[in-house]
């Protein structure tokens, strides 16, 4: 007992080191986007005597951040509704009503998970070329959608099942289509799970980099993590712009963690139990 | 109740449709298109048939070479991936004091993009940047971190492991909270060290998790590097942090071989088929032991 005690003191110096070494990289990058660029050259370690927002504004005027934010806003905002609602509809079907070829349909959306983008890269390509659908908003949110589709199904549905059937006979009982069940009774009392599968689908999305490379090739549909790549060729002699470019681009992510940390460690647990 | 109306019984197939007409349009279809593709030519032979002719260029090409040796590489690699989140998250399930802030903190850069990470790396490990400056003050010359071919590779797989380990923590977590906790008391009350825990509650108690987290690690380190190596190494020095992800996009985007870069999306499947189907064994024999 007092073996494990004592241990416990000591592993708490490595894992203070570790959270120090994971926080730091960040710690780092605000204070070097806030120096002047004089300021990083003499000394890039020490704390910033200056607060320079310029540095801030200057990354998010110059190179068309504004106009990158406002791709990424409208396309991971579309796939993230577009997902939320196929999820929730085929989850509900396949976890709660009994129909000729649920559990096929079931494992064809399963079988999407073992096909990464990597994999299909090239021929999608070709087909969202054929379709006139490359470098448009929704030729990048069906490739979205189509990537993150299955693992939503696969929530949804084993979130739907702990819903007992009685609910739904009820519904039905007092005169419900099966939509109307759906729409009145599903959505509602799928909103925990819809929040969590909403979130990390947004974080996957805004993320995303190769996906949006391939399929907005050009430079004004640029999403902003893409955008955040050509900054460097930009400012290469400008780093504390560069970093705060870096920040503009982290800084959703990093609202989102702060007040949802729970919700998106939940979601990751999830995906990992129900396995 | 009225479920005999054509409307109704057609129902569950409306919902379900959507979703699986895109998944089968966007992601099985193109899995077929493109193994048949990569037994066709590009350039001039576009669209001939030209049987394993690519395959054989693959074999040939020394940069394929280099990433399936790295792919060797992530294999080697990854009980260290497994291992460290496996520990951490023990220890936090012992409630090290701190547990709380240390399992916020840890899980934190799994949200942030690979760009980001990339670009945050590519300061502290510029050649002047503050890594190099810390070895400094303790009397290490300076490491060329992402310069020098023979350390890039590792460095880039670190920093992965940086920004992944929190995620893998998480589910560890999770798995935690279906031991049973009576057996870890027994073992407390008989005095066992902490290593002795380990090895005989928490690893046969885990082996499910231990499973999961090792092929979700697999995975993601064959699919999600893209980012971190487009960003920080570009393949380079000397094409020496090359991964077949990476390889298929230049061949695809760069240098306009999409029948070759087919060729090399079909030998990732198999590999990521290989290790999917290792999930299902261990995954079988692990549900065995329970």
């Amino acid at each position: 007992m007092s073996r494990i005690r004592l241990s416990r003191w000591l592993l708490a110096i490595p894992m203070s080191l570790l959270a120090l070494a994971t926080i730091y990289p960040l710690l780092f990058t605000v204070n070097v986007a806030m120096k002047t660029r004089r300021d990083y050259i003499l000394d890039r370690f020490s704390l910033t005597d200056t607060l320079r927002w310029d540095n801030i504004s200057a990354a998010w005027n110059s190179v068309g951040m504004d106009r990158y934010f406002l791709n990424s806003l409208i396309v991971v905002t579309s796939s993230v509704v577009l997902l939320l609602l196929l999820g929730s509809m085929a989850g509900f079907a396949l976890s709660q009503l009994r129909f000729r070829g649920s559990s096929a349909l079931f494992l064809g959306c399963l079988a999407g998970l073992f096909v990464p983008f990597q994999v299909i890269m090239v021929p999608l390509a070709r087909i969202m070329a054929d379709t006139a659908l490359i470098d448009t908003y929704p030729g990048l949110v069906l490739v979205f959608v189509a990537q993150f589709l299955p693992f939503t199904v696969f929530l949804m549905t084993s979130y739907y099942k702990t819903i007992p059937r009685e609910v739904i006979d009820a519904a039905r009982i007092d005169g419900n289509s099966v939509y109307g069940v759906y729409r009145r009774i599903m959505l509602p009392l799928g909103t925990p799970a819809l929040l969590s599968v909403g979130i990390l689908n947004a974080l996957f999305c805004w993320n995303d980099v190769l996906m949006s490379l391939v399929m907005m090739p050009s430079a004004d549909h640029r999403t902003l993590m893409v955008g955040v790549t050509s900054l460097r060729g930009q400012y290469s002699d400008d780093i504390p712009t560069f970093a705060s470019g870096v920040l503009i681009a982290a800084l959703p992510v990093l609202v989102v963690y702060l007040f949802l940390q729970r919700q998106i460690a939940d979601g990751v647990a999830a995906g990992s139990t129900k396995g | 109740m009225r479920g005999g109306s054509r409307a109704e019984r057609f129902a569950p197939y409306v919902l379900v449709a959507p979703a699986i007409l895109i998944i089968v349009v966007l992601r099985l279809y193109p899995l077929l298109l493109g193994v048949n593709f990569s037994f066709t030519g590009d350039g001039e032979r576009n669209g001939q048939t030209v049987g394993l002719d690519n395959y054989l260029e693959l074999i040939d090409d020394p940069l394929f070479r280099t990433a399936l040796g790295n792919v060797g590489l992530l294999v080697l690699l990854l009980p260290v991936a497994v291992a460290i989140p496996g520990l951490l998250a023990t220890f936090i399930y012992l409630k090290v004091p701190g547990h709380r802030f240390y399992r916020s903190v840890y899980f934190f850069p799994a949200v942030l993009s690979p760009v980001i990470v990339g670009a945050i790396f590519n300061l502290l490990l510029a050649f002047d940047g503050p890594v190099n400056a810390v070895f400094g003050a303790v009397g290490i010359s300076p490491v060329d971190w992402l310069g020098n071919p023979d350390v890039a590779m590792f460095v880039v797989v670190g920093v992965h492991i940086w920004a992944t380990f929190g995620m893998a923590l998480v589910v560890f977590l999770a798995g935690f909270a279906t031991l049973d906790a009576a057996l870890l008391d027994a073992a407390r009350v008989d005095g066992a060290s902490l290593p002795q825990v380990i090895r005989h509650v928490i690893v046969p108690g885990l082996s499910r998790t231990i499973a999961f987290v090792a092929v979700t690690t697999m995975v993601g380190m064959l699919t999600s590097m893209f980012g971190l190596l487009y960003v920080m190494t570009s393949g380079g020095p000397e094409g020496s942090t090359y991964l077949p992800e990476y390889y298929i996009w230049i061949q695809q985007g760069q240098m306009n071989r999409p029948a070759l870069a087919s060729a090399a999306s079909t030998v990732l499947f198999v590999i990521m088929l290989v290790v999917g189907l290792l999930q299902v064994k261990l995954l079988r024999r692990a549900g065995g032991e329970d």
